[in-house]
């Protein structure tokens, strides 16, 4: 709301002023009343799956910020997609008022049209808002989000964060009264995700309700009004004393890392990569053999196009050398037997159906380390075990990550380029990934290059750490 | 000229040229082309793959009205040859000025398909770049896992619509999210008019090549 200076009261533009204040907080007021989402006896279950949610009953606090948390797969996108009308519950009713917008886990994979610009345009035609308000609507969007340097670049091209970004601004355009995100932040980097959060805070205070599922609760802190916390028995809200444990800070973790690479794997020399712009420019480098390396750095820096270039899935300038072999020269077939890539999206690195028979593929080349024994185990770590006969499309975004990191490590590789391993991951599943590929690479001795934003889980078993950052990789001690 | 008007224009020249034979009307379509594209500044590259990848097709069909037949017919062969070039080249007039979205918008708009058609389209042809994307992922993803797909492999082709399934289903819940329903009234925020000069040179330039296509071989 407008705060009303005590001294203006009284002057004409006093009036006016605390006129428009009250006006201001009386359609803050109205939008509030105008709106309602609560479900009643809901139960959903995916085609042949077992209940999912189960007689679910639940008011969401209007013009308030939810936090929603609980394990990968227990069914909070759903929920959520439940909530937006994209999904019809086989029992119970869902009362909604008020327009209502979602942005999705897998930024790439909301729109319609290929930029920013058309987008908004045509997400505003179905709403039908005339020509004239449209500018406006455009310009409050964009100036909200800071993308009016991505309004006509192609989404295709843009990183996970920027994306992420243009799904916001379309929402905003819209004017939806509630806003739903189903962990928007998975591959946004610190800087970009505190931009986000602050912004949806603004928007709450300005009447918004925003339902946000998230892992990683850094930064919730002190914009969050209520934490539901989701299980299996279904949905509770935490109570105060809890939320202030749940929000304890987590101490931070200061190591201190080599800058001189004694064997290297890949050798970077007069190194140029570029996109739409030239977003790498490395006069030298020497990537650790044996050890694990973070890249670390902003949204839209390049570290993906670094990896994609690493395996030979995009061109590169000057020289990177592997093993002593310029990688140009070498055939991908064999090269990438021994060099891999864990990608960014899951679904990128499924080549069957269901989850025994992604398994027994990788089982055909697999190290030594990964017995049948040791499969099982990690498999009843991750509930993946009595899930073989599913296919990898229906499970949860955690659960696909999980599986896809175990087909992974199982298969013979020297080299692993392993791309935001954490993201989507809730606690428990973040630690066992990261314990995971450090068992790894201490029995097989692999290099292993991993990129991710989530330093405090994943500095602990790095050697070295790289940051990226104005077209250059440099080594940091902490 | 408006998008939709030059797609029917090129909609008809392309039947009346298929229907009757006239080397003349082909060479001056052709020409008219090429001076067309050069105009909006379609590099010369471009223009240079579009004359060079269909001269396979083009040489078949000269060879065989021309050269591989009893009664060899050096007219119908360079009249059908040069019908290739009348296609490819008209198409490349009619995409080369007009965006993907602007085209589905022209169909919405002018021509009053339904909205579920014309983004529906518009869509599929995003999806493009994303499915390229694909199956060089997915040929990687099989070399990291030892399995070696190549160009003809049914697996690469079977996990690529897999995935485009995948991405279709989300794309709905997407375009659902951003207020699309189907058969609901839309405005129109981005307008694509149809102007006078558009009428009179679509007229125009139907008439002149009509006229060219029937009275000359």
């Amino acid at each position: 709301m407008i705060p009303i200076e005590p001294a203006l009261v009284n002057t004409s533009e006093g009036i006016i002023r605390s006129a428009a204040a009250r006006i201001g907080g009386f359609f803050v007021f109205w939008m509030i009343m105008m709106t309602e989402l609560a479900v009643k006896n809901l139960s959903f279950n995916y085609d042949n799956a077992p209940s999912l949610i189960n007689n679910l009953s639940l008011t969401w606090p209007i013009g308030d910020f939810s936090l929603l948390i609980g394990p990968t797969g227990c069914g909070k996108s759903t929920l959520m997609k439940l909530l937006a009308d994209l999904l019809q519950p086989q029992q119970g009713k869902i009362c909604r008022q008020g327009r209502v917008g979602m942005m999705f886990q897998d930024a790439g994979e909301q729109f319609t049209m290929a930029t920013p610009r058309d987008e908004i345009i045509f997400a505003l035609e179905n709403l039908q808002v005339s020509p004239q308000k449209y500018p406006a609507r455009l310009d409050y969007a964009v100036a909200t989000t800071q993308i009016g340097n991505l309004l006509d670049q192609e989404i295709v091209t843009m990183s996970g964060g920027q994306k992420q970004r243009v799904a916001l601004a379309v929402l905003l355009a819209m004017n939806t009264d509630i806003l739903l995100l189903d962990e928007p932040f998975a591959s946004v980097d610190p800087e970009g995700r505190q931009f986000l959060i602050a912004k949806l805070s603004q928007l709450q205070q300005a009447g918004k309700t925003i339902i946000i599922s998230d892992h990683l609760l850094d930064d919730y802190a002190d914009v969050v009004q209520h934490v539901f916390s989701f299980s299996k028995q279904g949905v509770t809200e935490l109570g105060e004393a809890e939320k202030k444990q749940l929000f304890q800070p987590s101490p931070q973790v200061y190591g201190h890392f080599a800058t001189e690479v004694e064997t290297s794997c890949f050798t970077l020399t007069q190194t140029q990569l570029t996109t739409n712009q030239l977003i790498l420019d490395q006069e030298h480098l020497q990537l650790a053999k044996g050890k694990i390396t973070l890249i670390t750095g902003k949204n839209g820096v390049g570290k993906t196009s670094l990896f994609r270039a690493l395996s030979k899935l995009m061109p590169y300038t000057g020289n990177i050398s592997y093993e002593g072999s310029e990688l140009s020269q070498l055939k991908a077939r064999t090269y990438l037997q021994e060099v891999a890539q864990v990608f960014q999206t899951a679904t990128d690195q499924f080549l069957r159906v269901t989850v025994g028979e992604e398994l027994a593929l990788s089982k055909q080349r697999r190290n030594a380390f990964y017995t049948d024994k040791r499969i099982q185990q990690v498999l009843e770590e991750m509930n993946l075990a009595d899930k073989l006969d599913q296919s990898v499309y229906t499970l949860s975004g955690g659960q696909k990550k999980l599986l896809q990191l175990l087909i992974m490590l199982i298969t013979n590789h020297r080299v692993l380029l392993i791309d935001e391993p954490l993201s989507g991951l809730d606690a428990h599943a973040c630690q066992l990934a990261v314990k995971l590929i450090k068992e790894n690479q201490t029995a097989l001795q692999q290099s292993i290059l991993i990129i991710s934003h989530q330093t405090r889980l994943l500095l602990p078993i790095c050697d070295y750490h790289l940051e990226f950052a104005n077209q250059r990789l440099v080594y940091r001690e902490v | 000229m408006n998008p939709s008007l030059k797609f029917i224009l090129v909609l008809i020249i392309s039947l009346e040229v298929s229907v009757k034979m006239s080397l003349t009307a082909n060479v001056v379509l052709i020409i008219g082309a090429i001076i067309y594209l050069l105009f909006q500044k379609m590099p010369l590259l471009k223009i240079g793959r579009l004359i060079v990848i269909p001269i396979p097709a083009a040489l078949t069909v000269y060879l065989t009205l021309a050269v591989f037949t009893a009664h060899p017919d050096q007219y119908s062969g360079l009249s059908l040859a040069s019908r290739v070039y009348v296609y490819v080249l008209l198409i490349a007039c009619v995409i080369v000025n007009t965006s993907a979205a602007t085209f589905a918008r022209s169909l919405e708009q002018n021509l009053h398909l339904p909205s579920k058609f014309a983004y529906g389209v518009l869509a599929a042809l995003n999806l493009f770049p994303k499915i390229q994307q694909a199956i060089k992922q997915i040929r990687a993803s099989g070399m990291m896992r030892g399995e070696y797909l190549s160009f003809w492999s049914p697996m690469l082709y079977f996990k690529a619509i897999l995935q485009a399934l995948n991405s279709a289903e989300n794309l709905s819940q997407a375009m659902q999210t951003h207020g699309f329903v189907e058969g609901q009234k839309r405005s129109t925020i981005a307008q694509v008019p149809i102007f006078l000069s558009d009428w009179l040179s679509f007229a125009g330039l139907l008439l002149i090549i009509t006229y060219l296509v029937w009275f000359f071989n």
